[in-house]
Parts: C-alpha cells; sequence; structure tokens
C-alpha cells in the first residue's frame, strides 16, 4: 500500500513538471519563435530601449529557457531571490513568483482564489455525483416510471447545453428577475458561510447539471445490469431484505465504474469551473487564469496551471483509493 | 470543455432474444461484411428520434453550406449594420423581443444593429466547420496512434497510453486557451479569420484525438488475436497490411460512432472558446461569440443571448440524438 | 420500454424546457433599490454639484481596472494620478476647479509657481513651510530630487512617464540613484538643492511645458530610507493627508488620514473624508449595479458605465448621472507606409467615405460615445479650434460618396482598393466600430478586412512597423489621450517621426514630415503657451490636411455620482473625472 502510495506521487509529480514545462514552452517559446518581445507587452506607454531592458531584467527573460523553468522549479520548496546585486528581493516557499501585471506574489492570489474553485468544485462533485447515483438507482428500481423518464430528459439536456448558457440563464431568473439570490462577486475567505452558499448555489447547478444526468443513466444501466447477477439472486434467495441487498451489493458494484468515469471527468470539472467563474463572474482559479491568458501573465498562468493539474492529479490518485475501499477485489500494488 | 463520450445508453433492459438476435448478427457480420451497414440502416430507421436528430444534423450541414443564399433570402449581411433598428439613448434593438419583426427574423444585435438571423446562420458554418474538421484531426490521429499501440503492443503502446493519459489529465480548456492566445497569427501561411479557425481545429483535434485513441487501441488489443489476423500473419502479411487491410476496416464501426459523439463535443469546445475570447476573431460571427457579447446586456436584451444559446443547444441535442442512435445501431452492447 | 419511445419523449421534453427558459428569461429587468436623490442631471458638469466642507465618513470607489502602480514614479494611468493626489504631493498640481479651469497649475509643495529664467533653461522653487512626511519628519528639496531621480533607474522602476528624464538628462548621462556612487544618492546634475527648501532645476534645451511634468505624479518626492524599490509599490510613503492603512494589489485598497500632515502647508486639499477605500472587482455591469444600490459612490475608473449600467441610470437615475466630456480621441491612424495609402487621395477618400454618425452610433450614441471629431486636438487641450477641413460637420456625419469617389479616381485607383484594418477585441465597441466602418467604406470601394487583436498585445503588433508592414495593415483604429494638457503631451508621440519605435510605436502612421517636426520643436521652444498654442493650431491643421489620423470621437461617458458624495465636480485635468482628492461625504 504505501510502496504504491509513494510510486503514484512520483507519478503525479513527473506528470505536473511535464505539464509544467510544456506551459512554459508555449508561453516563453512560442512568442520567440514569432518574434514577439514579451518585455514589449509590459511596457506600457513608454518603451525605449532602456525600459524594455530593464524590464527583461525584472522579469527574468534575458535568462535562458532551461535556466528560467529551473528557478521556477526550485523557488516553489525552497523560495528564491529575484533581482541582483543590492536589489533583491526574497521570494519564501512556496514561491510561484510575481504577478508581471500587478507584482503581487502569485502564490497571494493563488491563495485567496483556490478556496472559491474548490468550494464550487467540490460542491458540484458532491451534487453530481450523489444526485446523479441517487437519481440513477430510482431510476433503475422504478423502471420506466414518471421519475426515469424525466431524468432521461433531463440527462441528454444537461450534457447538450452550453454551461455558460445554463449559467446565464439561471442568473436571469434567480438573481435578476426574481432577486432571491446575491451573486458576491468578491467572495473571500471573510465572508460568512451564507455568503458562501448563496454565491455558490447556483454555479454548483449549473456545474452538476451539466454531468449528474449522464451519471444518473450510467448509474441506472449499470444498477439493472447488477441487479441481474447470480451473487444479487443469491443474497435475496438467502432471505437479505431488498434494502439491504441494494446498499450493501448492488450499489457497491455500481460505483466502481462510475468512479472511474468520474476520474476521467476532473478535466472537465475545471474546465466547466472556468467556465462557471466567468458567467458567475466569482475570483476564482478560472477566472485569474483567463485574465493572465489574456494579459500575457506568465508566472500567474504557470500557477493556476500547476494548482489545476494538481488538482486533477490528486483527485485521480483518491479515485484509485476509492477503488480499494468500494470493490474489494481490487489490490493496489 | 472535452466531455468523454460516455457510455451510457447501454440498454439492458432491451428484451432478451433482441440480446440473442444481435449475438447472431455479430456472427453474420463475419460472414459478409455488407450486412452490417444493412441490419445498422434498418435499426436506425426505426429509432425515430435519432433520425429525427441526423435530420437535424442533415438540415445544418444544407444551412452552413448554404448560408449565403439563405442570407440573401431571409436576412441581411452578417455584417451590416442596421443602425435605425436601435434605440436613441440605449442602443438596445427597437421593438419587443430584441427587435424581432418580418425584415429581421431574429431581431437584431444592440448597438451594432446587425441581423441576428444571419449571424446564427453563419456562426453555424465556423460552428460545424471547426467541430467536423477538429473531429477528423483527432479521428486521424486517434486511429493512427491507437492501432499502433494496440497492434504492436510493448514499449510502443507504453509510450503511447502514457502520452494519452497526460493528455486526458490535463486542465485541456485552459491549455486550449492558453495556446489558441499564444499561437502566432500567421501561422502556416493563412491569414485573417482562416489562421483561428487552422488553430481552433489543431488545438481541439490535439486534445480529442486520446479518446479515440484509448477506443482504437482497446479494440485492435481483442481484434489482434482474432484467427483472421493470425491467418493473414502466418500468410506473410506485412504489419501495413495487417494494419490497415484486416484491422482497419473492423474499426469503422466504433470510430464512426465516437466521431458522431466528438462532433457535438467539439462544437461545445468551440462555444466554449468563443465565449472565453479565444474563439474565431470577430467580427466572424460565432455563437460562442455572440452569448459572449449578450453576456453584459442580457439583462436588458434577452432574445440576444437566447437565439445563440439555443442554436448551439439544438445542434448539440441533434447530434448526441443521432451519435446515440447510431451506436445502438451498429453497437448494441455499447464498448466501454 | 423500447428505446425510440424513450428518445423522442427525451427530444420532446428537451424543447420544452427549452422554451420555458426561454420565456421566462425574457422577464429581464428586476427594479433597483432607490438610494436617495441625487443632484441633478448633470449637476457637477462646469459646477460643483452637493457642494459641502462637511468633514468625516468613508468615501467608498470601486474599480474594475486596478491602478497600474501606487508608487508614484511608476504610475500612468489618469486614474492613478487623481488618486495618488491623496497621499503624494508635487511642486506644482492642477487647480482644483470644475472644468478646463482645472488645467491651470498651481503651487503645492512649492510656495509659487517656478522663477523661469530669461533663456527658459532654469526653473526655482521655493518650498512651503511646515511640509511633513507621514512620519512627521521634514520634507525637503532633497526627498523631492531623490524621488525625481528614481525615474533613472530603469531597471527597478518601470512603466511611468519617462519625460522629466528625457528633458533633464536627454544623452542619459545619470545611471540612477540605485547604481549613484554618491553617498547621498544624489548624483544627479540637473537639478540643485542649495537648501532644504529650494530646488533648482537645469535645462540643457528649454521646455514650456516643463511645470506641466512636475506635476505628474513621477515629479513626487521620495523619502530615500524609505524608498523600498520595487516594493516601494505595496508601502507607499505619504506626503498628503491620507496614508496606506492596507493594500491588496488587484484586490482593495484603505487610506486613513496622516496626522502629520498639517492643513496649514497645503492650501489645495480639503480632506474631508475620514477614510477611503477602494475595491477592485472585474465586473463593470455588477460595479455599475452596486454604484446604484449606494453601495459605492464613484467608478475610480472613470471611463463611464456600462451599457447596461446606463441604461438603468439614464432611466431611472438621471438626477445621479454627468455626462463627461474627456480628453480622449478615438480615431484610425492611416499607415502611410502601407500602399495604396501613401497616397494623400487614398487617405482623403477614408475621411470622405466614413460614415462618422455611424461610428457614433455603434459606440453608444451622442451622450456615451461622445461628440464627432473633427480635428486631432482634444477640446481642452491649446491649439484645438473647429478646423473641419473634410466638411464632416456640416454633413451632420455623413459620407459623401462622390468626393470619397473623386479621391479614388485622383489617387489612380477609380474602382477603390483593399486594405487591412485592426481593432482591439477588449476594448467594448470598437471592434464593432471597426465593422462599421468596413460596411461604409465598402460602399464606396474601399475594402477592409477587419482584423482583431489583444489589446494587450497592440504595443507589438500596430506598436511595430514591422508587424504592420508583414500583415499589411493600412488603417489602426485605437484611442489616445494626453499625458498633460498640451500639445507636446498629446500628439507628439502620435506625430513625430522621430518618436517611431521599432516597438511600442505609437506613431501608427508613421508620418515622417519635416514641418509637422519643426511644429513640435518651435512650440516646445516657445516662449509662452499662448505661443505654443498658436503652432500646435498650425500643427494641427497640417495633420489634418495630410489626412494621415483620421480622429472620429471626442469622448464623452456617461457617469454615476452617488448621491452621498459632496463636492463632486469633473476636472478637465484628470481627462474628465472626478477631482478625487476634493471628495466628501455627507
Amino acid at each position: 500500500m504505501l510502496a504504491y502510495l509513494i510510486r503514484r506521487l512520483g507519478a503525479v509529480i513527473v506528470m505536473v513538471l511535464v505539464v509544467l514545462l510544456t506551459t512554459f514552452v508555449i508561453f516563453y517559446m512560442l512568442p520567440k519563435w514569432a518574434g514577439q518581445d514579451l518585455a514589449v507587452l509590459f511596457a506600457g506607454k513608454n518603451s525605449g530601449a532602456e525600459q524594455l531592458e530593464g524590464i527583461r531584467q525584472k522579469l527574468g527573460l534575458s535568462d535562458p529557457l532551461l535556466v528560467q523553468f529551473a528557478e521556477f522549479v526550485k523557488g516553489i520548496p525552497f523560495g528564491r531571490d529575484f533581482g541582483s546585486g543590492n536589489n533583491v528581493t526574497h521570494c519564501p516557499s512556496p514561491c510561484l513568483g510575481y504577478s508581471f501585471r500587478t507584482e503581487a506574489p502569485v502564490w497571494e492570489t493563488i491563495k485567496d482564489a483556490l478556496p472559491v474553485t474548490a468550494a464550487m468544485a467540490v460542491g458540484a462533485a458532491v451534487l453530481w455525483l450523489l444526485g446523479g447515483v441517487a437519481v440513477g438507482v430510482v431510476s433503475a428500481l422504478k423502471r420506466g416510471s414518471i421519475w426515469d423518464r424525466s431524468a432521461m430528459v433531463v440527462a441528454l439536456s444537461g450534457v447538450s447545453m452550453p454551461i455558460f448558457f445554463t449559467g446565464m440563464i439561471a442568473m436571469g431568473i434567480f438573481v435578476h428577475s426574481l432577486g432571491w439570490l446575491h451573486i458576491d462577486d468578491s467572495l473571500s475567505s471573510n465572508d460568512s458561510i451564507g455568503t458562501w452558499v448563496e454565491t455558490l448555489i447556483l454555479p454548483w447547478i449549473v456545474l452538476a447539471f451539466l454531468q449528474a444526468a449522464m451519471y444518473a443513466r450510467l448509474t441506472r444501466a449499470t444498477m439493472l445490469e447488477v441487479l441481474g447477477e447470480d451473487y444479487i439472486r443469491t443474497a435475496r434467495a438467502k432471505g437479505v431484505t431488498e434494502p439491504v441487498v441494494i446498499r450493501r451489493h448492488a450499489l457497491r458494484s455500481t460505483m466502481t465504474p462510475i468512479l472511474t468515469v468520474f476520474g476521467l471527468d476532473l478535466g472537465i470539472l475545471m474546465g466547466g469551473a472556468i467556465l462557471t467563474e466567468t458567467t458567475f463572474n466569482l475570483p476564482g482559479l478560472g477566472r485569474e487564469a483567463v485574465q493572465a491568458i489574456d494579459g500575457k501573465d506568465l508566472p500567474m498562468i504557470l500557477g493556476v496551471t500547476l494548482c489545476m493539474s494538481l488538482a486533477i492529479a490528486f483527485a485521480n490518485l483518491i479515485v484509485d483509493l476509492m477503488y480499494a475501499v468500494i470493490d474489494p477485489r481490487v489490490r493496489l500494488g | 470543455m472535452t466531455a468523454p463520450m460516455h457510455d451510457t445508453t447501454t440498454d439492458v433492459d432491451e428484451p432478451a432474444p433482441v440480446a440473442a438476435e444481435a449475438t447472431a448478427e455479430s456472427k453474420a457480420k463475419k460472414v459478409e461484411g455488407r450486412s452490417l451497414k444493412q441490419i445498422a440502416w434498418n435499426r436506425l430507421k426505426q429509432d425515430k428520434v435519432a433520425l429525427a436528430g441526423g435530420i437535424v444534423v442533415v438540415l445544418l450541414v444544407v444551412v452552413s453550406v448554404f448560408a449565403p443564399v439563405l442570407v440573401s433570402l431571409f436576412g441581411h449581411p452578417p455584417n451590416e449594420g442596421n443602425l435605425d433598428q436601435l434605440e436613441d439613448l440605449t442602443n438596445l434593438p427597437k421593438g419587443a423581443l430584441g427587435g424581432i419583426s418580418g425584415d429581421h427574423l431574429f431581431g437584431v444585435e444592440p448597438n451594432t444593429g446587425r441581423d441576428v438571423f444571419s449571424r446564427i446562420v453563419y456562426g453555424a458554418r465556423i460552428s460545424m466547420l471547426v467541430a467536423v474538421l477538429a473531429a477528423a484531426v483527432a479521428v486521424v490521429l486517434g486511429t493512427l496512434f491507437g492501432i499502433i499501440a494496440g497492434y504492436f503492443g510493448g514499449w510502443v503502446d507504453a509510450i503511447i497510453s502514457r502520452v494519452m493519459d497526460v493528455l486526458l489529465s490535463f486542465p485541456q480548456l485552459l491549455f486550449i486557451i492558453a495556446l489558441v492566445s499564444v499561437l502566432p497569427d500567421d501561422l502556416l501561411g493563412l491569414s485573417g479569420s482562416g489562421v483561428r479557425i487552422a488553430t481552433l481545429v489543431l488545438v481541439i483535434g490535439l486534445f480529442g484525438w486520446p479518446y479515440i485513441g484509448r477506443i482504437v487501441r482497446g479494440q485492435t488489443l481483442s481484434l489482434r488475436e482474432r484467427e483472421y489476423v493470425e491467418a493473414a500473419r502466418s500468410l506473410g502479411g506485412g504489419s501495413r497490411h495487417i494494419l490497415f487491410r484486416e484491422l482497419l476496416p473492423n474499426l469503422v464501426a466504433p470510430i464512426t460512432v465516437y466521431t458522431t459523439l466528438m462532433i457535438p463535443t467539439n462544437i461545445l469546445t468551440e462555444a466554449a472558446l468563443s465565449f472565453l475570447g479565444a474563439g474565431v476573431r470577430p467580427p466572424t460571427a460565432s455563437w460562442g461569440g455572440m452569448l459572449r457579447d449578450a453576456l453584459s446586456v442580457y439583462e436588458h436584451d434577452p432574445m440576444f443571448m437566447v437565439f445563440p444559446g439555443l442554436a448551439i443547444f439544438l445542434t448539440v441535442l441533434a447530434f448526441n440524438l443521432f451519435g446515440d442512435g447510431l451506436r445502438d445501431a451498429l453497437d448494441p452492447k455499447g464498448t466501454r | 420500454m423500447p428505446t425510440s419511445t424513450k428518445r423522442r419523449f427525451t427530444a420532446g421534453a428537451a424543447l420544452v424546457v427549452a422554451a420555458l427558459m426561454t420565456t421566462t428569461a425574457c422577464g429581464g429587468g428586476g427594479g433597483e433599490e432607490e438610494s436617495g436623490e441625487g443632484a441633478g442631471y448633470n449637476a457637477g458638469i462646469g459646477k460643483i454639484a452637493n457642494k459641502s466642507n462637511k468633514k468625516g465618513g468613508t468615501l467608498k470607489f470601486i474599480a474594475k481596472q486596478p491602478i497600474d502602480s501606487a508608487d508614484p514614479q511608476r504610475a500612468y494611468y489618469g486614474m492613478t494620478w487623481d488618486f495618488m493626489r491623496y497621499y503624494t504631493r508635487t511642486l506644482v498640481t492642477y487647480d482644483t476647479k470644475p472644468g478646463e479651469a482645472s488645467n491651470n497649475l498651481v503651487p503645492d509643495l512649492a510656495e509659487a509657481k517656478a522663477e523661469i529664467s530669461d533663456d527658459g533653461k532654469t526653473y526655482t522653487y521655493k518650498l512651503r513651510e511646515g511640509l511633513t512626511w507621514e512620519d512627521g519628519s521634514k520634507l525637503t528639496s532633497k526627498d523631492i530630487k531623490y524621488g525625481i531621480e528614481r525615474i533613472w533607474a530603469t531597471e527597478v522602476i518601470t512603466g511611468g512617464p519617462a519625460y522629466l528624464k528625457q528633458v533633464l538628462d536627454p544623452k542619459g548621462e545619470y545611471e540612477g540613484p540605485y547604481k549613484d556612487k554618491s553617498k547621498d544618492k544624489l548624483g544627479l546634475k540637473a537639478i540643485e538643492t542649495p537648501d532644504d527648501r529650494t530646488i533648482i532645476f537645469k535645462l540643457p534645451k528649454p521646455n514650456s511645458d516643463f511645470e506641466n511634468m512636475l506635476a505628474m505624479p513621477s515629479g513626487s518626492p521620495v523619502k530615500q530610507e524609505k524608498d523600498s524599490k520595487a516594493k516601494y509599490a505595496n508601502e507607499p510613503f505619504s506626503s498628503g493627508p491620507y496614508k496606506f492603512e492596507s493594500y491588496r494589489p488587484g484586490k482593495s485598497l484603505t487610506l486613513v488620514r496622516n496626522k502629520a500632515w498639517k492643513k496649514s502647508s497645503d492650501p489645495i486639499r480639503p480632506a474631508l473624508p475620514d477614510k477611503v477605500t477602494v475595491t477592485f472587482s472585474a465586473n463593470k455591469e455588477e460595479n455599475d449595479k452596486k454604484l446604484i444600490a449606494g453601495e459605492y459612490d464613484i467608478d475610480m475608473n472613470g471611463t463611464g458605465m456600462t451599457q447596461s449600467g446606463r441604461i438603468t441610470a439614464m432611466q431611472d437615475h438621471q438626477g445621479n448621472v454627468d455626462n463627461m466630456q474627456t480628453d480622449f480621441i478615438r480615431y484610425v491612424a492611416l499607415v502611410t507606409k502601407t500602399k495604396p495609402l501613401d497616397n494623400v487621395d487614398c487617405r482623403k477618400a477614408v475621411f470622405y467615405g466614413t460614415d462618422f454618425a455611424a461610428l457614433q452610433k455603434t459606440r453608444g450614441g451622442k451622450l456615451a460615445a461622445g461628440d464627432i471629431a473633427t480635428n486631432v486636438l482634444p477640446k481642452a487641450i491649446p491649439g484645438a479650434d473647429d478646423y473641419d477641413p473634410y466638411g464632416v460637420l456640416e454633413r451632420k456625419g455623413k459620407p459623401d460618396a462622390a468626393k470619397a469617389k473623386e479621391s479614388l479616381k485622383k489617387c489612380g485607383k477609380p474602382n477603390g482598393f483593399s486594405t487591412k484594418i485592426t481593432a482591439r477585441t477588449d476594448n467594448p465597441g470598437e471592434k464593432e466600430a471597426a465593422t462599421q466602418l468596413q460596411q461604409d467604406l465598402g460602399k464606396v470601394g474601399i475594402k477592409l478586412e477587419v482584423d482583431t487583436i489583444l489589446g494587450s498585445e497592440s504595443s507589438s503588433i500596430t506598436g511595430s512597423p514591422a508587424v504592420t508592414k508583414k500583415r499589411g495593415y493600412g488603417l489602426v483604429m485605437s484611442g489616445w489621450g494626453p499625458d498633460f494638457p498640451s500639445g507636446q503631451g498629446f500628439a507628439q508621440p502620435l506625430f513625430d517621426s522621430r518618436f517611431i519605435a521599432e516597438n511600442g510605436n505609437y506613431n501608427e502612421a508613421q508620418i515622417e514630415d519635416k514641418k509637422i517636426d519643426k511644429y513640435f520643436d518651435d512650440a516646445i521652444g516657445a516662449k509662452s503657451p499662448e505661443d505654443a498654442a498658436k503652432i500646435y493650431t498650425d500643427l494641427n491643421h497640417r495633420v489634418m490636411d495630410l489626412a494621415v489620423w483620421m480622429p472620429f470621437l471626442q469622448e464623452k461617458n456617461i457617469t454615476w455620482r452617488g448621491s452621498r458624495v459632496t463636492n463632486v465636480y469633473s476636472s478637465a485635468a484628470y481627462s474628465g473625472r472626478y477631482d478625487y482628492i476634493m471628495l466628501g461625504v455627507k
């Protein structure tokens, strides 16, 4: 078990490094190949040669790519120093550098934005898993009922609706027209739980709507298959009550494929988070990412990418660990 | 937003005889390849909803191809500013429902007065073009790498599988926006909106192929041990021959199904990119771009949001319905 | 249940759901809560709305765009300069009067405006008595010199205007205070500080706008021992009536009273509120809603409300609205190096073919977009007049197809020509305006291809003559405002051939005209601002006659004035923004 964990963690680190290096190449090398000078983008109204050189030095753009990359990676566990001579700023660990645009430490921005995205993603994931599985189970047990049919309707609509359109409609109705909810677009850790819930409830629903129904269909299909299996029949024959059959036996086997799919969907969850944050204008990682990309703010882009890939990698790890819990046949190692 | 193609239509509640029939059919298909198509077509014909989806898809293709004709008949040039259709102070469309009238079937855009109908029609072009071409890129790459990985196995398989895993666990949307925003504007010697379309096709395709690749790899793995492949090998057929003459024809069905299901995903991705400002460059009309513009005024002019939103929704729904039907017809037990 | 029935049901119901959503969404627009009465429509234009000298309370700004830097030597945004008067002082500053009267300079740290030598090369100031820093220490002429010297430290102090450096040390001999070998780090020869209350500037060449340059925050003092270089942007040391309490870049900023500041040393700043807060929040529509709801008082960006916000404001709260005249010009530069725009008649065809009224409408109409511009200088800048060589106003902004065709014939392109126009996607309304221009010019045979670019990248695209040439751009649509209210402060980077740069070039039309260059030299060396203004008038006409730069709007915007705010007026010196230092709350 421990060996497995270590191996997986190693894989996560390698994976994240690959993602980071790719990001680095995309943002440093591509513009260079296209003959663009990054420093010019940050020079503003005056961009004499002297100013440009100053900016290049300040942003560390004059070093070779690999040096810049190594510096960046080193900064995460150990912190790093910026500038030279008598003009040094120390950036403590975990150092992700300073934003090219606002010059704020990237880590500070991420620290503020992360809880919003995390709360949104986790909430939505819970809603879509629980909602999806619950509806799926009911659909399977009450096959052909109105429940069953409505679930199917919502399923296809859900995956066919662009999330930003759903979001705009939801906001149009519940925020602008009815005025039931208020979206706090400067959500921070100082706000009360009530504010968080009020702000995030629509994003949760919208994001969960995208996929929950698909999970319901998947659950329903798997459940029906499982209910036909021999061991369920055996359990029933032994006199185990129906709720126990469902909970102990059927649901457990059903969860394995659901989890597999869920592991694959984490990327969608992140993509959905970016879109949802843009639509609802929430101060999360997604919004920071879009702004950073528009502004070519490399350290911010790297920071956000790092965070998102880490999140995806770790969530996948958790999913894998959960297999073992749910399905006793799975052996880790 | 690249959604994997979930196999969620595995209809286990189909009556048992049908399942038996299916097995019979799959046996039959080994005898004669043609009958599969016929059987599939017969099944598809029975499936009214899938057919409806298919008809909508065909309609969309027609609309995209004949956009200029349609617009000349029912609309205005997509970039023409009908400023007389706007209110003085607010710059919102005159009249109810976003300025819908006989002249402007879907009303006009706020601020510019451009005809929404024409822009939706031209937007369909972009959506279809990008989605279909990106799917094509994904299919070519996915089939090629999937078949190679599955057939050769060993370290080739290991490398390709690893690359696919990495691509699948990237924060994809983030990467696509990032890539699109930095790729040079004079890529491949194209210019204007052509560059962006090419970039979008390449990037979306690049992130889409692992989905096809996995399926193809899995199928190849199971097929390569079959007798007829063995036979071809013992008859001295080269790898190339076996890959493309023997294996590929048997992969056509799943590839077709997943291509059909990949297109709606690509449409959503293209729309999402345009919505985030990383899609086709304005003033070229695109559905996602219209929604982006609508985001700032939809409170005062909701119709401007409704048309592009519905266009995306209906298109994606139609493709999904058709794709599901096609899968049921070609591959009743599903693959996953 | 057979699959097909199920799916038919699905499809049908999906449609119903969609239709339902559509109808509900159409309900649109709920009522906003009233937040007290405004002082009246345009009550802050040319006069003072809610005049009061009541002290106390908290003034609350909101802004979409964060300030570029809180470091006085590194800020370049007009709104930041307006705001900086809360905590930085300069030798001279803009007068605290409504409208164009604000463009006059008045002494701030200095007792009086400069004593200028006869050759126009020496400026001497005497400082006021009792000037202090926020720690109570004395503010001296050396602090001012040190602050200005920081502009030379281009490896750290980036982003701010470089005028003072160019004027005082055009050859770049001084290396900046961080590399300064002298003990007191005051090695710049062009500035002398014979005693703590005297400061003398020695210019190699006279410049009639020199005092304007000193009025920019880059002329602010910085206390040497408090200079934390790059980090100074997070912790500027105050010389004004307020100091930083907390600052989270891009998030929020709070100013509180600076107890060490003495009213007796500062006749300009009334310092009414006890506290000033700024919240940076990216959603402009949402910000407008909060302003209307009374949660915030003023939009610090001062670039006008969004379409959504102004619809609500103009319909329900006209008393809280000011229609401000900014000093911003919306323009199309005609790249003189791109064929066939190297020909003056082809350029004139563009002028005649343009539907100025349509551009105005697309950008929001007369109130939200501004008046049609007929010449290059903003109204408040000396040298502007009503020169209209192409008769735009006579035709009420409509195009003159006949004259356009005639010009095309003269240029040897009777059937028109094709070229590309750039517009920035992230500037609201610009891509729409460019598309509109494409339609209008298309009618006279000039075919445009609209190429949209990202605003953040424009300095390396339209700001690079090489890229402009490579991509064949003929027209560049953009906007421009002055750094200080004079022809030099507005027009030199745009039209002077010596300002053409490889990158970050703003002479986008790539005008190389000896006459224009000479006008600049003459005006800058002129004895009085009045003489300079006359030369700028000639320059203005010259640019218009050459048809190289087509202004189309003198921008106006619709701005929210919170009901609680007192002493509000639009100041021309800050591009029509309210004079932030004057504001109080009820």
